[in-house]
């Protein structure tokens, strides 16, 4: 019976440890010969060590001496560049396999609310996941596409190995989307949210001088109060959709009235108010490549507005925002952003740690302890001559082939028989 | 009733005697303006000017290092080495880079401009599956904010097109972006019109959804073949007018159609067909479509399958005009490869092209393009920049029918040029500055050169 559960053990802790990478355990290994982005405040390291063990990162060095380490296996990045994996956010990845298909697509519902968790369609399998890795993009922040409600649902974060337990947080965060609205008035969801916290803090309040709310007097599932409560109790991020100046600094004031951890998303305008921004200490996800005047919330578009953003204080996010099949081209957008002013480092943390704070996600630097979601590129990882030479997630080596890559090569090998039988 | 006979008989024998007498005279020719429209475009002051120590790409496939180019009363009159220009104005170009200026094939820019509006959606006339007689010049809101930011990432000339909702949606016309009060203003002068027609997906679903033809790809296939037998017949008539009038009769012309007229402007190979078309299957059918009417089926616009058909796109003489990633957003744009403009360009006599469809990526053209060169040269291909240049510049103008005006950087042709401070092919890369016909109309360091909407000015 003991011998018996014992092996039982040990072949469980094996199949935990069983990737689906295709890689049977993760072994130790030590990168060598990198110039590493860390991501934090050591900065560039050049000609540096990172080792991984166990799926973590256990040291990164500029060290001479190999033997120290220990490791099953070196692997020589040739004077390559490494950095942490990218960390995508605040798009529909993998709820949707064909956008016009609409039976193909989870990530809306018309009768999405506060209490929709999309997470439960998440599918590791869809095409669109392993093409994103060739983005390097190793983890990422799904949210709701939503519904007729201002509360879109929750957010949920995955890592990108295409495997059944690829979902890894459920319920992150409450995505809200206020601003133009195309019949009726932007007020009413400004006054919806107040009045929505308002309750839910009377209520709190009540609880806490011990008198109970009659049920009939709330018509609100319970499902969606503790959400409410967990906003205002700041455990949960509350990510704000909205473009115009005015809309964003009336959350800033709703913020402070309730204590809630809010972040933007969109923020067209923010580089207006960007110091009330960077002073209320609200994290700020935009998408850099945005310089349209698209409508009236967004006048003041423009490709500089992530370095500015920067410049001032804030807390930066580049994201393909709402993007479902090319979240793998992140990295150009902060190349743009480059391009256009902003501070290289600031754009390597903006897709990296800066994501990883705000989402409590236990990756994006390369440093001891941190998770080893890691990325060998040829060269300047948001260049286009550079591409993925390897990447690790959670310590374990991944594929950057997609169907894309079996199309172009069905179609680029000779062969006297119809492409059909290129397989 | 016997009265009225004698002046039926007079009138029929007075018919009967119209139809043979030669020597009758004839009524005033009827001729159709097919220009009533005209380019006012007049191209900005310009000044004799010497770039002088580029990096060069000609778009003829050239890359020249160290290079000059002298441009004189708005045309190119040397491209080389160590040249020299009396009088002219020098700017120095070390360390940067030199190309034709960037020509966009697939643009809606002023007919779904900037900001979103309802009141702003003037390019799809989806009230019925032929809507030949529309033209997109006649949507264009000069003002659309879209054609500065275009202008600062290189772009001298596009296309502006209706959408693909319609199965012949309508005209494009090809303008120069240069800011204007009017359309006509930035009309490319001189340049063929184009006919946008769309395969597949979008004109049956929407006139589907209304249970109205066509519902199904081959009812897609009727429409297209149903309009150009209407219009065969036009042709007819009109050339029998012609014959008939010049034989001396005194013909009475056809009743004058404009749906048709757009339509017997493609038979007669005027006006150039742009075919919003993603599959290889679909695209075969449409080069046979323009065999079985005697037009030539043009550019396939989107092409996300070019790849599987790059042989027969070449042997017919077929351009395609691709994005380099787009995909997943319709089951016919599932099939995407990263190379497929690669791989339609590797084939002898092909015409590639990236064009953008969109307000943000037709900023970014060169970058687009870099995309492909870098994806394809990590996959068996061995493209330079040289050679990828043309796929937004020389094969573009082809395209469009103006590659003897514009599109290389060849003497005697429009001076359209962009100044890049590194590779345009780097994420980094920025347009420095751009000429349209020898003038400068864009200086990224000088205000002066930055051209801002009337839309954009005042808001705070």
């Amino acid at each position: 019976m003991k011998k018996m559960t014992k092996t039982l053990l040990a072949l469980s802790m094996a199949s935990a440890m069983l990737g689906t990478s295709g890689l049977a355990l993760a072994e130790s290994f030590a990168i060598t010969n990198a110039t590493v982005h860390t991501a934090t405040e050591q900065g560039v390291l050049e000609n540096a060590v990172v080792v991984v063990k166990d799926g973590i990162i256990t040291a990164v060095n500029t060290a001479n001496s190999l033997a120290a380490y220990e490791v099953d296996k070196v692997i020589d990045a040739k004077g390559g560049v490494v950095t942490p994996g990218f960390i995508g956010s605040m798009n529909i990845l993998g709820l949707v396999e064909i956008s016009a298909v609409t039976e193909s697509g989870d990530a809306q519902d018309k009768k999405a609310d506060i209490t929709f968790d999309p997470s439960y369609a998440y599918n590791p399998k869809a095409s669109s996941i392993a093409f994103t890795r060739k983005g390097g993009i190793t983890r990422n922040v799904v949210t709701s596409g939503g519904g007729e409600d201002i509360f879109a649902g929750q957010t949920f974060v995955i890592d990108l190995t295409g495997g059944w337990d690829s979902v890894k947080q459920t319920n992150t965060a409450v995505f809200v989307e206020l601003g133009a609205n195309h019949e009726g008035s932007r007020a009413t969801y400004l006054q919806q949210l107040v009045t929505q916290l308002e309750k839910a803090q009377k209520s709190l309040e009540k609880a806490a001088k011990g008198k109970k709310s009659k049920d009939n007097e709330d018509a609100e599932p319970e499902a969606a109060d503790e959400i409410i409560n967990q906003l205002l109790a700041g455990e949960k991020p509350l990510i704000v959709a909205a473009d115009r100046a005015s809309d964003m600094l009336a959350v800033l004031k709703i913020k402070q009235r309730f204590k809630l951890n809010v972040i933007f998303v969109g923020a067209a305008d923010a580089v207006l108010i960007a110091d009330e921004i960077a002073k209320a200490n609200v994290p700020v996800i935009i998408d850099a490549m945005r310089n349209l005047p698209e409508s009236f919330d967004s006048l003041h578009n423009d490709l500089s507005n992530a370095g500015k953003l920067n410049a001032a204080g804030v807390k930066v996010i580049l994201s393909n925002i709402g993007d479902s099949h090319n979240v793998y081209s992140l990295r150009y957008s902060a190349g743009n952003a480059v391009a256009n002013g902003m501070d290289y480092n600031a754009a390597l943390a903006s897709m990296t740690a800066n994501v990883a704070d705000v989402f409590n996600i236990d990756s994006g630097r390369i440093a001891e302890g941190k998770v080893a979601d890691i990325v060998i590129w040829n060269g300047d990882p948001f260049e286009y001559s550079s591409h993925v030479v390897k990447m690790y997630i959670d310590g374990k080596e991944q594929s950057t082939q997609s169907r894309q890559d079996k199309l172009r090569e069905r179609y680029t090998t000779p062969s006297d028989l119809p492409r059909a039988y290129t397989k | 009733m016997t009265k009225m006979m004698p002046s039926l008989v007079m009138i029929a024998v007075t018919a009967a005697l119209m139809g043979c007498n030669q020597s009758e005279a004839q009524d005033p020719k009827v001729t159709i303006n097919k220009n009533p429209y005209p380019s006012t475009y007049q191209a900005l002051p310009g000044k004799k000017t010497i770039i002088k120590n580029a990096t060069v790409l000609t778009g003829t496939g050239e890359k020249i290092e160290n290079a000059d180019l002298i441009i004189i009363d708005g045309k190119i009159s040397a491209v080389g080495q160590n040249l020299v220009a009396d009088d002219a104005t020098v700017v120095d170009a070390k360390g940067k880079w030199v190309t034709p200026g960037i020509i966009d094939v697939h643009s809606h820019l002023g007919v779904y401009p900037s900001p979103n509006a309802e009141s702003h959606n003037d390019g799809n006339e989806m009230t019925n599956p032929v809507t030949a007689e529309v033209w997109a010049e006649h949507s264009v809101w000069p003002q659309d904010p879209g054609f500065n930011r275009a202008r600062e990432g290189g772009v001298t000339t596009m296309q502006i097109l209706p959408g693909s909702a319609n199965l012949i949606g309508g005209r494009g016309v090809t303008l120069k972006n240069v800011p204007s009060e009017s359309m006509q203003g930035m009309k490319f002068p001189d340049a063929p019109y184009g006919l946008k027609m769309a395969c597949g997906e979008n004109p049956k679903s929407l006139y589907g959804s209304r249970n109205e033809p066509p519902m199904t790809r081959m009812g897609n296939m009727a429409g297209y073949r149903q309009a150009f037998i209407e219009a065969t017949e036009y042709k007819r008539a009109w050339d029998k007018y012609e014959a008939d009038y010049a034989a001396g009769k005194n013909a009475v012309a056809p009743k004058r159609d404009l749906t048709l007229d757009t339509l017997q402007g493609v038979l007669e190979g005027e006006i150039l067909i742009h075919n919003h078309c993603y599959k290889a299957e679909e695209m075969v059918m449409m080069i046979d479509l323009g065999k079985e009417f005697n037009y030539h089926s043009g550019t396939f616009h989107h092409a996300i399958e070019a790849y599987k058909i790059a042989d027969t796109l070449a042997e017919n003489g077929n351009c395609a005009a691709m994005w380099p990633d787009w995909w997943g957003f319709k089951l016919e744009a599932y099939d995407m490869v990263l190379e497929n403009v690669a791989i339609v360009d590797a084939v002898k006599n092909s015409c590639a092209v990236v064009h953008s469809d969109s307000p943000v990526t037709i900023q970014r053209l060169n970058q687009e393009s870099a995309k492909i060169m870098h994806n394809a040269n990590a996959n068996g291909f061995n493209y330079t920049e040289e050679q990828v240049i043309s796929w937004i510049t020389t094969n573009a103008a082809k395209s469009l029918g103006i590659a003897d005006k514009t599109g290389s950087l060849e003497v005697g042709k429009n001076a359209d040029v962009v100044i890049w401070n590194v590779n345009p092919f780097s994420v980094y890369a920025k347009a420095e500055q751009v000429f349209i016909d020898g003038a400068k109309v864009f200086d990224d360091k000088d205000a002066r050169y930055q051209a801002q909407s009337d839309f954009l000015l005042g808001q705070e």
